[in-house]
């Protein structure tokens, strides 16, 4: 930056606050998982022990592995979720963007009022339906539904407006090329950085998601990370509650998304209103 | 005990009536292959633990009916899941377990077929009590019983000791040892009254007397708000505004780290209580003692059911009748109920069960006649009838129940089954139930 | 390949969009088609409702609405969820915007900066569920280090689920998940906004609290505006994080909040039909507060660019 920046204790004071108040629980899972079933409940909240390895055999040796299996799923549940939902929110999102055609605006609003639509609402209709062609508790089940994201679909016809020049367009057009082969090799790459965002998010949507797998699956060997937790935490009456593998299992699941946090920095931004992403 | 069964046997055949022309479709087995070499698979949602180190023994000797077992996270999410694949119409297991007191809801939405033909012979290996809950006192059978959930009172001997005290006989008893441990230390409490269990309460109901629904003529009746259940509330609301018992929620951390420092010294709780205190609280092993029911009249002793559950076949099956050869293996085959007991933990319902439970369990290891005095309590166990909307009752607890535990007032505790009673009632009526009364 | 033509140009954007469509009728649409369906519709009961056939689908008019709407315990959700939106919405933007303001100002260590900004957005990372579950056992006195805290200092520690706090309690929990996110979404607004904008108005000595005031934020309030929408959104719809507090206090009922009492109808009561009512309500009520505080505010947040 050109301009002089004078340092200033109050702005670093408030930061810093802001930061361990956004890192006390992740601080306390993280603590809480080195304890033993004993110690979780008798000593010390912010006093660490030494169990936490002891805890992770625990956790990996909950029948035959099972968590270790939620944690794949819920990766293939975001992983593919999200590489089908960014793409197909950038072929739409790119003829929103660029193509004049009846029907576009009000196409859009739908898609608009997409974005507003509770998630939490849909799940039980959508199972009703899935039921009927007989996909509840597959794979599947999980998987098309998160293909779809409104919001996605917003932001990458943000991105394409933003982002692709219509004169490279027509250029590509003249030297022959067809629309698909066009999208494929000229519009993708340039709004990479954006779609990297759209994948993010709907990454992290999928991820997070609890409601919709809650009620489409009937077998745990197919739940993601978020309903297998639950269930260790809600046994039923006569079945303790796995406190200390639900801890384990709450900050182990945590670690992937820091991770794509750290690595993928840059990505994280975007702007809802005027549309570009800033890299 | 049969006597004691006899009146809602009487008040049920109504019942038997409907249920007995009206599921005359859903237990035929017209549209099922007939070879029998014929290879099926089965699946089997259930949330005891193990139950599929228990189906694998029932897989190696029956290589055509391989059942898979799908743990599921408790009889509320199951049951939950499974109306809504019966609605659906398709997505549910072949066989599932289900808690009693969800039998009549199930079986009102057509949800458990008829295994009168498969397993109807079992009558005679189990308790009337239970038999009737898979019955509903019709000739049609939805389940075979599996396990049964006597409620017992456990308490810290080492506590009770240093006070001078010993196991409660009365709920007077209770009382008074209440108000000593906890005068003798603030922080101590015998209990704690639980809003988020009501299950629980249910069973306190039961002890007194009380049979919440009940069937006249082909009318429902609801009884919550009635003398028995209104002395149980009143009981347990005059302890909790005294300040003697506590008002949290059970299975909390709160809970379990109270049971863990031996602040909360006792638990009202069922047969199945030591698998908990052992999951929860595992440095107390050793101090722990278990008792018969702290009783309204000890002359006429009594106890209630927490929890017991029957496995069932789903009308979605298609293979119902090998579904029902397991289910009836699983729950009387004396290899199967000694592994539902040693495996999956479970207090087997079979009359036969007790070659199964020769050791006490390992939390409660000193004490040899745990099994006698569970025994004892499975005796007697009053006679209590389930209705069609046990759910809306039990959220309609927690939510008057909890505000009531939070207002710490014994009035508050009365007036909250005004509210259940009245928001049972009007679910049944909206749902075009003829009520009685 | 190059003979454009027309048939194929015009075919074009709908063959980029089937998909999309596709799917969109197939997981948005139909389903709320059908939950509307469902909504006037009910399950008449015959008898004792035991067994095969005594259950009938019927037409039931409005009458699922006007029992949702009358439920006594309806409109105090309504009202608790208004009151939690009034903290949750404008403590998380407040917070959001001073955070992105302080990142932006440049004013501390790069390092400071960077570990501040990865920190905050860290929550958004916990799914709710896990979240709450983790802020939970912060609440509970016994196992809470907050209460240690209080004690150390000789002061009685408040009991954060009972009935007084319950709601801040269940709001901190949104604030802590939120602000992160919010914080990014202004932060790249800022970093939009060309430093020449603000460069003389340095040069000529005002402060940076005024140099925020008088320009920062009046060009990031579009962004303020989206962010507000989406939290406004999020409110309507709490439900994972009450839900997961609910089994640990007596001070969370089954009906806590509207989507709370969806669940309960949908899930407990077996009543889809109620459920279905009830969703529909707290959708149109989405819808209406939503786009009328767009047009509120010009819709200048939504057609941005066109």
């Amino acid at each position: 930056m050109p301009f002089k920046k004078g340092r200033s204790k109050t702005a670093t004071v408030l930061l810093l606050l802001g930061a361990a108040y956004c890192l006390l629980p992740v601080l306390w899972v993280l603590i809480a998982s080195s304890k033993s079933a004993g110690e979780l409940f008798s000593t010390f909240t912010l006093a660490p022990s030494t169990h936490l390895f002891d805890n992770l055999a625990d956790l990996s040796g909950y029948r035959d592995g099972l968590y270790w299996r939620w944690m794949a799923n819920t990766a293939l549940y975001a992983g593919v979720g999200a590489a089908a939902s960014t793409l197909i929110s950038a072929m739409a999102g790119f003829a929103l963007a660029k193509f004049e055609f009846p029907g576009k605006s009000a196409i859009f609003n739908l898609i608009l009022a997409g974005v507003l639509v509770p998630g939490v609402l849909l799940a039980i209709p959508q199972y009703l339906l899935l039921a009927k062609v007989g996909m509840t508790n597959t794979y599947w089940a999980v998987l098309l539904p998160s293909f779809i994201s409104p919001y996605g679909i917003y932001l990458a016809r943000i991105f394409a407006a933003a982002s692709v020049p219509t004169e490279i367009l027509e250029a590509s057009r003249i030297d022959g090329a067809g629309d698909w082969r066009t999208f494929a090799t000229v519009v993708l790459p340039m709004m990479r950085t954006g779609l990297v965002t759209v994948f993010l998010f709907q990454f992290v949507a999928v991820w997070n998601n609890f409601m919709l797998p809650y009620i489409m699956l009937g077998d745990d060997k197919l739940y993601p990370i978020t309903v297998g937790l639950n269930g260790l935490l809600n046994q039923g009456a006569n079945q303790p509650a796995m406190y200390t593998s639900v801890v384990t299992g709450a900050l182990v699941s945590i670690i992937p998304l820091i991770a794509l946090f750290l690595t993928l920095q840059r990505y994280w931004q975007v702007d809802l209103a005027a549309g570009g992403v800033k890299a | 005990m049969k006597s004691t069964y006899a009146p809602l046997m009487a008040a049920l055949t109504a019942a038997a009536l409907f249920t007995g022309t009206a599921c005359s479709s859903s237990g035929s087995s017209s549209e099922e292959a007939t070879d029998p070499n014929e290879k099926v698979s089965l699946t089997y949602w259930t949330w005891a633990p193990n139950m599929d180190k228990v189906a694998a023994a029932w897989n190696a000797k029956n290589p055509n009916i391989q059942v898979t077992v799908n743990k599921q996270d408790g009889g509320d999410p199951a049951v939950t899941k499974l109306l809504t694949a019966i609605k659906a119409g398709s997505g549910a297991p072949d066989v599932m377990q289900a808690e009693y007191q969800k039998i009549p809801t199930l079986v009102s939405a057509d949800a458990l077929a008829d295994i009168s033909a498969e397993a109807g012979a079992l009558k005679d290996r189990f308790p009337a009590g239970a038999w009737n809950g898979v019955t509903l006192g019709s000739e049609a059978v939805y389940g075979v019983p599996q396990d049964t959930g006597p409620l017992m009172f456990f308490y810290r001997a080492d506590v009770f000791e240093k006070n001078g005290l010993s196991a409660p006989k009365t709920w007077d008893e209770y009382a008074t040892a209440a108000e000593k441990i906890h005068k003798a230390n603030p922080k101590q409490y015998l209990g704690t009254f639980s809003a988020t269990d009501a299950g629980l309460f249910t069973g306190l109901a039961q002890q007194a007397g009380a049979s919440w629904w009940g069937v006249q003529g082909d009318a429902w009746s609801v009884a919550i708000d009635e003398p028995k259940t209104q002395k149980v509330a009143a009981y347990w609301g005059g302890l909790v505004e005294k300040g003697v018992i506590d008002n949290k929620p059970m299975y909390t951390p709160e809970w379990n780290a109270a049971l863990n420092d031996g602040t909360q010294v006792g638990w009202v709780s069922a047969v199945w209580a030591p698998g908990v205190l052992e999951g929860s609280a595992k440095d107390t092993k050793g101090k722990w003692k278990a008792a018969p029911m702290p009783q309204w009249d000890a002359a006429a002793p009594a106890t209630g059911a927490w929890g017991g559950s029957a496995t069932s076949v789903t009308t979605q099956s298609k293979h119902k009748k090998q579904a029902a050869a397991f289910v009836s293996w699983l729950n009387s085959d004396p290899e199967a109920v000694k592994l539902l007991a040693t495996e999956a933990s479970v207090y087997p319902a079979a009359n036969d069960a007790a070659g199964a439970l020769t050791s006490p369990p390992a939390f409660f290891a000193d004490q040899a006649d745990y099994y006698a005095i569970a025994a004892e309590a499975a005796k007697q166990m009053s006679p209590f009838t389930y209705g069609p909307n046990v759910n809306v009752a039990y959220s309609a607890f927690n939510d008057a129940f909890g505000k009531a535990a939070e207002a710490k007032k014994a009035t508050a505790f009365t007036e909250s089954l005004t509210t259940m009673q009245k928001t049972t009632v009007d679910d049944l009526k909206n749902a075009g139930f003829t009520v009685a009364g | 390949m190059t003979t454009s033509a027309p048939a194929r140009r015009t075919g074009t954007p709908y063959a980029f969009l089937a998909p999309a469509l596709i799917l969109f009728a197939a997981f948005l649409a139909a389903p709320i088609v059908y939950a509307a369906y469902l909504s006037f519709r009910k399950v008449k009961v015959s008898g004792l409702g035991l067994g095969a056939r005594s259950r009938t689908e019927i037409w039931a008019g409005l009458d699922n609405y006007t029992r949702s709407l009358t439920d006594p315990d309806f409109l105090p959700s309504v009202g608790r969820i208004a009151l939690y939106g009034l903290i949750v919405v404008p403590t998380m933007l407040g917070l959001a915007l001073l955070f992105a303001l302080l990142l932006d100002a440049n004013r501390t260590r790069e390092s400071v900066g960077k570990f501040a900004r990865i920190s905050i957005f860290l929550p958004y990372a916990v799914p709710a569920v896990v979240g709450s579950l983790l802020w939970g056992f912060l609440y509970l006195p016994r196992v809470s280090p907050i209460t240690d805290v209080f004690e150390a200092v000789g002061i009685t520690a408040p009991e954060l689920l009972s009935r007084d706090l319950t709601l801040w309690a269940v709001a901190n929990i949104a604030v802590w998940g939120g602000t992160g996110f919010n914080m990014i979404v202004i932060y790249t607004a800022l970093r939009a906004v060309p430093v020449s904008l603000y460069e003389s108005a340095r040069i000529d000595g005002a402060s940076e609290v005024a140099i925020a005031w008088r320009i920062k934020i009046p060009i990031v309030t579009p962004s303020l505006i989206m962010t507000f929408v989406f939290s406004l959104i999020a409110t309507l719809q709490v439900f994972a994080e009450p839900m997961t507090l609910r089994p640990l206090a007596n001070t969370i009922s089954t009906t806590w909040t509207p989507l709370m009492k969806v669940y309960r109808d949908a899930f407990t009561r077996n009543d889809l039909y109620a459920a279905a009512a009830t969703s529909v309500i707290i959708a149109l009520a989405t819808f209406i507060l939503s786009f009328g505080f767009l047009k509120l505010v010009g819709r200048r947040a939504f057609n941005q660019e066109d």
